[in-house]
């Protein structure tokens, strides 16, 4: 779900340029969590109105908003079946234009195979290797993540003057434990006063030029310390 | 298209005449637009040229690497005769193309590698092919053409044949068909990429389902004819492309016959063209808007079923013609149009075109502006004079046929009822409208605050500012009681109009993010999106307006006048508020300076002129500008 919205946002904002994305995961002691995902193009408004009223653009056609909101629907429709995924919840503000997906997950390993399920039905189920990495694990009281692959090869795909309008949004990548944090490798990274969340902002831009900003391993307090 | 393209190629290639091309001009051709004289564009590269979009689809036929280096000149045309693109349309085919002076044939014949010789049928005159284009050379003029059959005769003779031979309706639709979609789009095998523009299914399925149904005999069970068995049989496709092909031959015949044999062109048929093509401006242009009533098929109907009331419109429409005339100097291009018209329509358009301008509207038009136009006519005395044209037309038909008599009596009922005096003094059709460039507007937009303690966020509603083109329009107004009745409606019945001093403001009225405001003052009724307009300029922008020199221009010209400044109005323009079609459009002045102005006279019984000058300066020569025109022709019509 994440990579699938990483690649429509990304392609969709780089002509709406100023957009906000807040990707947000929640760890609990038992490896399951929340996962949150945001998109704020509430700052476009006026663009992506006039981008709605023409039927194509750049020779790509310009979907609805009631296509966008079946395609939505399909795919929210689709993770709510996936194992390992519940309390899928999403919510559509047409007029101000902010997307917020939601959902709870047994595991990492679940939250992946779910996107990586519902990426792959969104491409008529054709093998996508890049689908095979393992972004996100969890061990020993250590967190490592890192950008998909399928995103990485979708944003370089983005023609290159598209990818200069993306330079006015953000990206903001959070990280919540059930405990504190002890120490991360990413040098970007902030660390929330209580010590149990750390953030990674960047623009999508310098995302679409180096993917591994948002990489981080993430160390946990011991047990006892 | 690619007739169009190519025929805008050879259209910058002659300058001079002596020998007669615009004698190949068929006599069907509805429009003609010859250049006499474009010694700029002699120089030209082909490598250049081909950069243009109108070169995108004849690059690959014409330029693929054989003529690489070479300018127009090598090109085989002959510059001492014109070349005069056409198009044509008659009630069952439309004809395209141009004619052109031949210089050397090898030459000609490098660049139009495509075509082959073909058998003629016709002594002195050579014919080559490629696909449906043909080359007819008879002397040293030739003419590239192709004659396009109506689709909606194709279609007609097709069915007609199609259930003759027993056939069913070819377009049905079965319950199976929605399973079987059902099951695509389930397994993932309907992608919606594949679903063309208006949602229906690729075409490869109709396809299938229609060859299921089409055969030269009904069928009798449900296999498919296999073309081994009956290698004679159709599809329904099949079958049209045959009609489409034996009306092509013989419409392409009809034209050949015409020109060859008869020798009846369109010099013979029209003198305007005649006379037209013989002026020795740069370039001409015919436009017979007579003939497109006769010629268009939506009027096939009324013809047969009324000739009487068709004859009495083809005779108000006698005569209608424009002519034009492409001027090049220095540093600017200039079209000169004549529009030509008989008498009754005459008296219709001099009576509409009898209003007095109104001094207030330009008052709202900023010296800064980047573009503007006003518009004036008398709607009133338009209304009856075309009241005193189209009665006794009406009521000469009354006897002879219910519905004109109904239309007579609704005219009748609708003259002596409705208040003509509320309807004519609310909408005068005095009219203006400016576009002053991209400013920032306010709006709202939502932002995410974080909690230091957790990085818990919330939305917060700030006030924000967008790009936005501004616009404003504005009509005259005796009654502006009347708007302003219909808008205090409005503001009682919706919470998004609100009354602000002397101006309505609607939330959210453009594009759902920006107000659009309703100023009525000074007589006029103004809609803009210019808030600054509204709140400070609500009596005009003073000694900010425009300046005196341009009122007074556009004061004196006819019921049209329009400036533009390219260099202002074209370069901040927003791609995303336009579509591909109008983004190529503007990509074509994009990053040119200049003005643009379009002057109209005043107009007689006879005739109105219009006058467009495309002011340049800097180091661009003359030649890109008209490649410029010509490449906005190509993306217009295209």
């Amino acid at each position: 779900m994440k990579i699938r919205f990483i690649i429509l946002a990304t392609l969709f904002f780089s002509f709406v340029g100023c957009v906000e994305i807040i990707d947000d995961l929640s760890l609990n002691e038992d490896g399951s969590g929340t996962f949150r995902y945001t998109i704020n193009l509430s700052s476009s408004k006026v663009k992506i109105n006039s981008l709605l009223a023409l039927d194509s653009l750049d020779g790509k056609k310009v979907p609805t908003i009631g296509e966008i909101t079946r395609k939505s629907d399909k795919i929210i429709e689709l993770l709510k079946t996936k194992e390992g995924i519940s309390e899928v919840t999403y919510n559509a503000d047409y007029d101000n234009f902010i997307f917020k997906l939601k959902c709870e997950f047994s595991s990492l390993k679940a939250l992946q195979d779910a996107i990586r399920d519902v990426v792959k039905s969104e491409n008529g189920n054709k093998t996508i290797p890049e689908l095979e990495q393992t972004w996100l694990t969890f061990e020993s009281n250590k967190l490592v993540r890192s950008i998909p692959q399928i995103a990485v090869k979708k944003t370089k795909e983005i023609n290159i003057d598209d990818r200069a309008l993306l330079k006015k949004g953000s990206y903001t990548s959070i990280t919540r434990f059930y405990k504190e944090v002890d120490r991360f490798d990413n040098e970007s990274c902030a660390i929330s006063k209580n010590r149990k969340a750390v953030m990674i902002r960047t623009d999508p831009y310098s995302l679409t030029q180096n993917p591994n900003l948002l990489d981080n391993s993430i160390y946990l307090v011991k047990t006892g310390e | 298209m690619r007739i169009f393209t190519t025929g805008l190629i050879l259209l910058l290639a002659s300058h001079c005449f002596s020998q007669k091309s615009e004698d190949l001009v068929p006599q069907q051709a509805v429009s003609v637009f010859s250049i006499n004289n474009v010694n700029l564009l002699q120089k030209i590269s082909l490598d250049d040229l081909v950069k243009y979009e109108f070169m995108e689809e004849v690059q690959q036929e014409l330029f693929d690497g054989s003529t690489s280096g070479k300018t127009l000149k090598d090109s085989g045309i002959d510059f001492d005769q014109k070349v005069n693109v056409f198009f044509g349309r008659t009630a069952d085919f439309e004809l395209s193309g141009f004619t052109f002076g031949v210089k050397d044939r090898s030459q000609l014949f490098e660049v139009f590698d495509d075509f082959l010789p073909t058998e003629s049928d016709y002594e002195g005159v050579d014919f080559y092919v490629s696909y449906f284009n043909r080359i007819a050379i008879q002397g040293n003029s030739g003419i590239l053409f192709r004659v396009t059959p109506s689709m909606n005769l194709v279609n007609t003779i097709t069915d007609s044949i199609w259930y003759a031979r027993g056939n069913d309706y070819p377009w049905t639709w079965e319950e199976s068909f929605d399973e079987l979609l059902l099951d695509m789009e389930e397994n993932g095998e309907f992608d919606e990429d594949e679903e063309s523009e208006d949602g229906d299914v690729d075409v490869e399925f109709f396809e299938e389902m229609e060859t299921e149904e089409n055969t030269s005999s009904p069928i009798e069970n449900s296999e498919l004819p296999v073309a081994d068995e009956d290698p004679t049989s159709k599809t329904y496709y099949e079958l049209r492309d045959s009609v489409e092909f034996a009306l092509q031959a013989e419409h392409l015949n009809s034209v050949c016959e015409d020109l060859f044999v008869n020798g009846d062109n369109l010099i013979k048929f029209s003198s305007e063209f005649k006379n037209q093509v013989a002026r020795p401006s740069e370039g001409t242009f015919y436009f017979d808007n007579s003939r497109t009533l006769r010629k268009n098929s939506d009027f096939i109907y009324l013809r047969r079923l009324y000739p009487s009331f068709y004859k009495k419109l083809e005779e108000l429409y006698y005569g209608n013609v424009m002519l034009g005339d492409l001027i090049i100097n220095d540093n600017s291009i200039e079209l000169e149009l004549n529009a030509h018209y008989g008498d009754k329509l005459g008296s219709i358009y001099k009576e509409m075109t009898n209003a007095k301008f109104d001094k207030n509207a330009l008052k709202y038009v900023p010296k800064d502006n980047s573009s503007f136009f006003t518009f004036r006519l008398n709607m009133r005395e338009a209304y009856e004079q075309m009241y005193e044209v189209m009665h006794p037309l009406l009521e000469s038909e009354a006897d002879k046929s219910r519905s004109f008599s109904s239309s007579l009596l609704f005219l009748e009922l609708w003259d002596d009822f409705v208040n003509k005096d509320a309807i004519f003094g609310t909408y005068q059709g005095n009219m203006f409208g400016a576009y002053n460039g991209i400013q920032k507007v306010k709006t709202k937009k939502f932002v995410f605050e974080y909690d230091e303690e957790t990085f818990e966020y919330t939305e917060q509603e700030v006030e924000a500012e967008e790009d936005m083109p501004l616009f404003t329009l504005g009509f005259s107004t005796e009654r502006s009681d009347i708007p302003e009745k219909i808008l205090r409606h409005i503001e009682r019945t919706n919470s998004y109009c609100r009354r602000q001093g002397d101006y309505w403001v609607f939330n959210k009225a453009i594009l759902n993010s920006a107000p659009l405001f309703v100023l009525s003052k000074n007589g006029l009724l103004i809609f803009t999106n210019d808030e600054d307009l509204v709140m400070n300029h609500s009596d005009g922008y003073g000694s900010d307006a425009l300046s005196k020199a341009h009122v007074k221009k556009a004061k004196k010209s006819g019921f049209l006048y329009a400036y533009t400044d390219l260099g202002k109005a074209i370069e901040n323009v927003p791609r995303e508020l336009f579509n591909d079609e109008e983004n190529e459009l503007i990509d074509v002045v994009r990053g040119k300076s200049g003005k643009i102005e379009f002057t109209s006279s005043e107009t007689s019984s006879a005739k109105t002129s219009f006058n467009l000058a495309y002011d340049f300066e800097g180091d661009t020569d003359a030649s890109t500008y008209i490649l410029d025109l010509i490449n906005s022709l190509y993306v217009i019509s295209k």
